[in-house]
This record gives C-alpha cells, structure tokens and sequence, in this order.
C-alpha cells in the first residue's frame, strides 16, 4: 500500500516536472512571441500614450539600471529614483551603490556628485539639447517623432514595445536604438539603450506613481 | 643578502573571474567630470577599458594587448591625441601584472623595485609584502604617483592617480 502510494507519488512527480517543462517552454514561447503591429495598432499605441502623457503632470518611480558590456561576467546594477514635473523638469537620482544626481532644468544640468555639486550650461550642445529632450520624452513615453526617429511596432502580450532608430548620424554615433516598453495602460515601463557596439544600459522602471503633488524641494540639487 | 626578484607583481586588475567597477573622478585643468570606469582582464595582456558616464553611456573603449593600444569607441570631445597617451601610459601602470625588475632596494618596512615600462622608469613600492605605491619618474623627478589604499583580496578599494607636471588626477573608488 504504501510503496503504491510512493510509486504514484513518483510518477506524478515526474508528470509534473515533464508539465512544468512543457509549461515553461510555451511560457517561454509566448514571452518571446513578439509579433509587428498593424499600422492601425500603431496609430491606436500612439495616441494612447500621447493621451497618457497629456494628462501626465507628475511622476514619481523607482528605477533598476543594468549596464550591459559584452566582456563582463555580469551586468553592473545600480539603483536609483526619478521625479517628473510637466513640461520638462526631470530629476534623475542614484542611490545605489552611489550618490549621484542629475537634474535637467531648461539649458542647465545641475549635477550633485555625493555632495560636490555643479552645473553645466549646456544650451549650445546639440548633443545635449537633444539628450534632454530624449529623456524627458522616454520617460513621458512621447517620443514618436517622425523627422527624428525611424521606428518600429511589436505588441508583446499586454505590453506594447518600441523600437527608435535616431536619423541624426551625429545622434546615432551616440546612441544606435532606444526600445521603449509601455504597459498596458501606455506608460513607459522599460528602456533600453542601445550604443553602435551592441553594449546597452537597461532601466526597468518600479513603483511608479502619477500626478502626486511634488513641490520644488523635489528637484532640489 | 636578499635576492632581486626577476619580475615586480601588480596583483590588481590581475583576475580574469572579476569585473573591475570604479566610480571615478578626474580633475584636469580646472574642470572636473566623474563617471564609471569598468576593468577586465580578458586574458593574459589582454584587458578592456571602458569609461562610461554614470548614466552608461560610454565615453571611451579601451582595449590593450600588450603594450599596444586600440580604441574601440571614443567621444569626439575626448579625441585628443594628447590626453589619449596620458591614459595610455597611466592604464597600463594599473593593469600590467608582471613587470621586469631591474633593482631593488629594501630597508626595515619596504621594499621599492624599479621597473621600466613604456620606456619610463617606474619604482614599485610595497608595504608588508602589499603593494602601496608606484612612481613613475622622468629626467630624475617624480612624474606621476599611483597610491593604492583599502587593499583587500588582492583588490585596491581606493586609486589616486597624481600628475605632478599636469595639473591631472584621478580618483578611483571601488563600488
């Protein structure tokens, strides 16, 4: 009786290793079934997230960055938060395993390096300039720019994901692909940058929360 | 008597298994940037460099075989012939392991050995069998100092690079 109850209990065993493999396996499938959208999927995702960002005035998230370098043994990670203001005002702040912030702010970064603080006029950097207004578009989502960026549509799941390929040679020396993933509600949950070498940082954004009240000593230096 | 060693071991940046992650600050002429210097022994003189901003985008990619340098990937603003021989000579004081030695000269505490590299005389000083301190020097004057401090399993939690003919240093916490 009771090595017949031990044999069944094997094989279910084994059943369910052989289904959690099955499972996994088209777990894995579905993961990385990333199909094209439609032209009208597209327009649809656009105006979702153009909607998403018009009623955006505040956000507020954790983030997770890994620097991807081919020859490294492992990803360097490093934690950190971001505050978003409408129209342009992004603070972007390591806290993990160092203190080092940044805050754009018209033609101006203000930088505080675990306590040395400094600014940078950067209104006559081109590079700059357009870096800002990346970032204050990825994290608002609205980076869809026809004159600036080639781009490409895959619905993955819920999850809508965004290839943009900077047209600037200048930009795309710098810079080779931004993937952009938006959850179901179109905000940006996912970034990825990919430089010409096809070494990337990944952020994977945590937390987020919107249109809380943020006042000026959120964005203090 | 004491026996001169044949070569002076450098036993930082020395292990293939570990990712070198520094947190950098570089002080020249005046301005001041940081960012994240990343060090791997590829294989036996065989390392890659890479400089990237705290935000990852990488400034500048380094690989060294041997004494010879090539540059993979570089930022315009930092394309300078000059500053790129600087960081060549002071990488490759950081990650050469095994070093010729010349002379050597001990008293009670230290033992300095003298080492030519890049055809720059460069003295090796160690603590306690640690090593603390390379100088390099040229027409008999101290050039450049590299301090090592925080040496724990053969990693160096703190560098101080120090020119003392450029107004260049550089600092380097391990993170």
């Amino acid at each position: 009786m009771g090595k017949l109850k031990q044999h069944f209990i094997f094989i279910s065993a084994k059943a369910g290793i052989f289904y959690s493999f099955i499972l996994l396996f088209f777990g894995a499938m579905t993961l990385s079934a990333q199909t094209k959208m439609t032209s009208a999927e597209a327009e649809h995702l656009k105006t979702k997230v153009k909607e998403q960002a018009e009623t955006t005035n505040t956000i507020t998230s954790n983030f997770t960055q890994y620097k991807h370098l081919d020859f490294l043994s492992n990803d360097i990670e490093s934690k950190g938060k971001l505050a978003f203001k409408s129209p342009d005002l992004v603070k972007w702040e390591y806290v993990q395993p160092y203190a080092y912030s940044i805050i754009f702010r018209s033609q101006t970064l203000y930088i505080n390096d675990d306590g040395n603080k400094s600014n940078m006029d950067v209104g006559g950097n081109k590079l700059f300039t357009q870096l800002n207004q990346l970032i204050t578009a990825s994290i608002r989502g609205d980076l869809f720019d026809d004159a600036q960026f080639n781009m490409e549509y895959f619905k993955n799941n819920e999850n809508s994901l965004v290839h943009f390929f900077p047209k600037d040679d200048q930009f795309a020396e710098f810079i080779k692909a931004f993937h952009l993933t938006f959850n179901a509600v179109g905000e940006v949950i996912e970034v990825k940058m990919i430089e010409p070498s096809g070494d990337y940082t990944h952020i994977v954004f945590s937390d987020r929360k919107t249109n809380q009240p943020l006042s000026d000593a959120d964005f203090a230096q | 008597m004491e026996t001169v060693p044949k070569t002076v071991l450098n036993p930082y940046f020395s292990d293939t298994d570990k990712d070198y992650v520094y947190k950098t600050k570089i002080d020249a002429f005046d301005k001041s940037f940081g960012g994240i210097l990343i060090v791997k022994k590829i294989a036996s003189e065989h390392h890659r460099i890479v400089f990237t901003t705290e935000l990852g985008n990488t400034i500048f990619d380094f690989e060294f075989k041997g004494e010879s340098l090539k540059i993979k990937r570089i930022l315009p603003e930092m394309d300078k012939k000059l500053l790129i021989n600087v960081l060549k000579r002071d990488f490759l004081v950081l990650i050469r392991k095994n070093s010729k030695s010349l002379d050597s000269y001990f008293n009670e505490e230290k033992t300095m050995v003298e080492s030519v590299l890049l055809s720059k005389k460069h003295y090796y000083t160690f603590e306690d069998g640690t090593l603390q301190k390379i100088v390099r020097t040229g027409n008999g004057k101290e050039k450049v100092t590299f301090l090592f401090s925080g040496i724990n399993d053969n990693i160096a939690e703190a560098i101080e690079i120090l020119h003392n003919n450029v107004k260049l240093k550089i600092n380097l916490k391990a993170l």
